[in-house]
């Protein structure tokens, strides 16, 4: 790169802190309402704790403690269906990921190859939702799979497959078939060759699309707010439903957001290039 | 990106050559990798879809239990167009469509440029760059419908603190009492919604457009700079071109997210003020949800699918075209 002047340095971190800033402040601004005793947050802004407001943690306790089963339950949904359906979405995508990567299909009756067949896989992912979700509820009604676990989690395993196939056939293609052929040369069987061979080497497919699937279901809206309504609402929802009890109670919702945030960031943080990984396979290749 | 495609070709021969292994053990393996991912999809995306059309043909008014199941499905209901004649009338569709229509393009052209420009920032090298772009790419973590309250915390007309702001400017002009409805006056929510919506999504731009850049060698930034390109023309005659694909790809993948918008704008503005910031997804939602109108939601979704796919195929066109035109 070119060497840039005392000026351009000067400019170059003014634009990327005031970025930082606007980023941040955001963040900044829901921890310390968490903190803020309601009359500072309802009529003007307060900025510093302890200088302008004195924070009180009286709204952590009540989320914690006092409401801690209904707290607890939501944020259990939302793992529970998050983290199940992407187990599933990791099986069944890869093995899907795999088979279009290593074998060859063809779909006589709409004259289909790998590439058709992956490509009808992946314009799933694009499809707007809204358009599923009349059916949706009725089949679940029909059903009895409103307000249930396993509802959520067969309908985010739907939603996650296409983005999981497509990620793990590529990631499939970048992993070098001689391994493969030399256990098989050394008798073992297709089956026992993924299982100890290919497995094992696609640990980073598997974390990417781990990843994706868990937050994407972590985060989902739609879907939650129409299919569930008391035993399984999920994290999302349950904020979301906090406005409409008693006025918006900005110092609960700011926790409860921050709690929800709390575990995609974790994920974020640790497994960056992962994500930045997913994102690119996606879209790159295209 | 080449790369992958080069390793692609290299491998693809010796797939169809099983070493061992019967060809009856191959078929049957086969099958088994697949199937169960495609039958997930057809039982629960492609069934769905069509029956969401047929749902469309029918009355079906009421959302309660009883009724669905008596009639499964629907299948004990007339077929009629009554929901297409009212689409053709429904003064609110015609809204809501074009506040959809609005948040993607005016949310894309925000987010691209914004994410081009913060990308091309840290593609510089400078101390403290991993720290920025990890701060950078915060906010696409953020659950929406909590980025949406942060957001109705940012413009709430009062206590915001850009209402200060706002406040603290009128009162040096001799007008103490200035406010700005941000998110409640038809005209500005929005673009305040477009604004909330970029606050989180320009980390993706961000980050796919950087891993574009960096994919750039950097001997063609050097051979144009050693015939004397300034800074400005090599990135319109280098990057530009170069980052073109990638960047259709971006803006299609933003766009059919945006089209499904709803959470946010559920949180800040409820679809108000009026019908001002509803979109497709929310007046879907609504129509179910609120009326009970099963039948007509479904035409309204198909609405929706008809703009994604139209858009998608026109924009793919017009990219495809631009792209020839700049790399030939």
């Amino acid at each position: 790169m070119k060497k840039r002047g005392v000026i351009g340095t000067i400019a170059l971190y003014t634009v990327l802190i005031f970025w930082a800033f606007i980023v941040l402040f955001p963040f900044y601004w829901m921890f310390t309402t968490s903190f803020k005793r309601p009359l500072d947050v309802n009529r003007i802004p307060r900025y510093i704790p302890f200088v302008d407001f004195q924070p009180i943690t009286d709204h952590w306790q009540f989320l914690l403690v006092t409401q801690q089963e209904q707290t607890v339950r939501q944020f259990r949904n939302s793992v529970i269906a998050a983290s199940f359906s992407s187990m599933v979405v990791v099986v069944l995508g890869s093995m899907a990921g795999y088979g279009l990567s290593r074998f060859k299909y063809y779909w006589g009756r709409l004259g289909w190859r790998n590439d058709n067949i992956a490509f009808w896989i992946i314009s799933q992912r694009f499809l707007p939702p809204a358009v599923l979700v009349i059916p949706f509820l009725m089949i679940y009604g029909f059903l009895r799979l409103v307000d249930t676990h396993f509802g959520l989690i067969l309908a985010y395993t739907a939603f996650n497959i296409p983005f999981a196939v497509w990620i793990m056939r590529d990631f499939f293609d970048s992993l070098p078939i001689d391994l493969e052929e030399s256990a098989r040369v050394d008798g073992a069987t297709r089956t026992q060759a993924f299982l100890r061979i290919v497995i094992p080497l696609s640990t980073p497919g598997f974390v990417t699309v781990a990843l994706f699937s868990f937050v994407f279901a972590w985060n989902e809206y739609l879907f939650a707010l129409m299919l569930t309504n008391f035993n399984a609402i999920t994290m999302p929802v349950y904020i979301a439903g906090q406005q409409s009890t008693r006025g918006t109670e900005w110092w609960y919702i700011s926790a409860l957001a921050l709690i929800s945030v709390a575990p995609v960031m974790l994920i974020g943080l640790f497994f960056q290039r992962y994500i930045t990984r997913g994102l690119t396979t996606g879209a790159l290749r295209a | 990106m080449a790369a992958t495609t080069e390793k692609l070709s290299s491998i693809r021969p010796l797939v169809s050559e099983p070493s061992t292994g019967g060809i009856h053990e191959d078929r049957l393996i086969k099958r088994v990798f697949l199937t169960p991912a495609v039958t997930i999809l057809l039982l629960m995306s492609i069934f769905p879809l069509l029956w969401s059309l047929g749902i469309s043909f029918t009355n079906i008014e009421q959302g309660s239990r009883q009724i669905v199941t008596q009639n499964f499905l629907g299948l004990g209901f007339d077929v009629t167009l009554r929901n297409y004649e009212r689409l053709l009338t429904d003064q609110r569709l015609f809204d809501v469509a074009r506040n959809t229509l609005f948040y993607v393009i005016a949310g894309v052209t925000v987010q691209y440029t914004v994410g081009f420009g913060i990308a091309l920032l840290l593609n510089q090298d400078f101390p403290g760059r991993t720290v920025f772009r990890v701060i950078f790419l915060l906010p696409m973590m953020m659950t929406p419908v909590a980025t949406a309250y942060a957001g109705r915390m940012m413009f709430d007309s009062t206590f915001s603190p850009l209402a200060q702001l706002i406040r603290t400017i009128g009162s040096l002009f001799g007008e103490p009492r200035l406010t700005a409805s941000w998110l409640t006056q038809a005209s500005w929510a929005p673009w305040t919604i477009v604004l909330i919506d970029s606050w989180q999504w320009i980390p993706f731009m961000t980050l796919l457009l950087l891993a574009g850049l960096q994919a750039i060698p950097e001997e063609i930034y050097e051979a144009a700079r050693v015939d004397g390109a300034t800074p400005w023309s090599i990135f319109w005659h280098i990057t530009f071109p170069i980052m073109l694909p990638i960047s259709i790809t971006a803006i299609l993948i933003r766009s059919l997210e945006i089209f499904k918008i709803i959470d946010i704008i559920r949180i800040t503005t409820g679809g108000g003020p009026g019908t001002a910031t509803e979109s497709l997804v929310m007046y879907v939602f609504n129509q179910a949800l609120t009326f009970g109108n099963y039948s007509y939601a479904a035409a309204i979704s198909y609405v929706l699918l008809v703009m994604v796919v139209v858009f998608s195929t026109v924009f793919l066109a017009i990219g495809r075209r631009a792209n020839k035109r700049v790399n030939g």
